[in-house]
């Protein structure tokens, strides 16, 4: 892995871990709580995958494998083509159930994290089904 | 698409590692290439038969042939 890609992994999680230092601080208990519970699982579920992958990356990198390829970015646009369209409708629904949300962050918040799972979800699921027979 | 890469690397005593570092992919594409899944790009069916020291025709079997 190049210096500069580690000191961002890096400095992301150190800059994830202020903000949730600081959000734990202000919120104390409320934080687990609720709608803010589940975004807060889905943060460290998604921080947690994105740290191994960088990880298994920079080993792979170590052994003389390239971080991507053709066949990884052709996954990657086609999940980000379905991610796009499903986190429209996904939006629609968001703002026709908007006064289930006790604020608009947690509303914001929840939806961009749910459009990071779906395209965690549909790469890997992408992944297993490709097949241009 | 049909192709001899597994039959090559064999031949060739190659790992699927060793042609990934070879062509500059990743091994898991090398998997799906083997597996008929994947049709590479030109230049990494040029790549690939580089590497065997054959003509792309000969290690990549279009099925109209």
């Amino acid at each position: 892995m190049k210096n500069s890609r580690k000191t961002l992994m890096y400095t992301s999680i150190v800059i994830m871990m202020a903000i949730w230092g600081f959000i734990a601080i202000e919120k104390g208990t409320d934080l687990f709580k609720g709608l803010d519970l589940y975004i807060f699982i889905l943060i460290v579920v998604l921080g947690t995958i994105a740290f191994v992958r960088a990880l298994k990356r920079d080993k792979e990198e170590k052994e003389g494998l390239p971080a991507e390829d053709e066949l990884s970015n052709l996954i990657k646009y086609k999940a980000g083509y379905l991610t796009y369209m499903t986190s429209m409708y996904m939006w629609l629904f968001i703002f026709i159930f908007k006064d289930k949300f006790p604020n608009v962050e947690s509303m914001l918040g929840g939806g961009i994290l749910l459009s990071a799972l779906i395209f965690f979800i549909t790469k890997v699921s992408i992944k297993k089904k490709f097949n241009e027979k | 698409m049909k192709n001899r890469i597994k039959e090559l690397r064999a031949r060739d005593n190659l790992t699927q590692l060793d042609l990934a570092k070879k062509v500059d992919v990743r091994r898991e594409t090398i998997v799906f290439l083997e597996k008929g899944k994947y049709n590479p790009s030109l230049k990494l069916a040029y790549d690939i038969a580089q590497v065997f020291k054959l003509n792309i025709e000969e290690v990549f079997i279009f099925a109209g042939d």
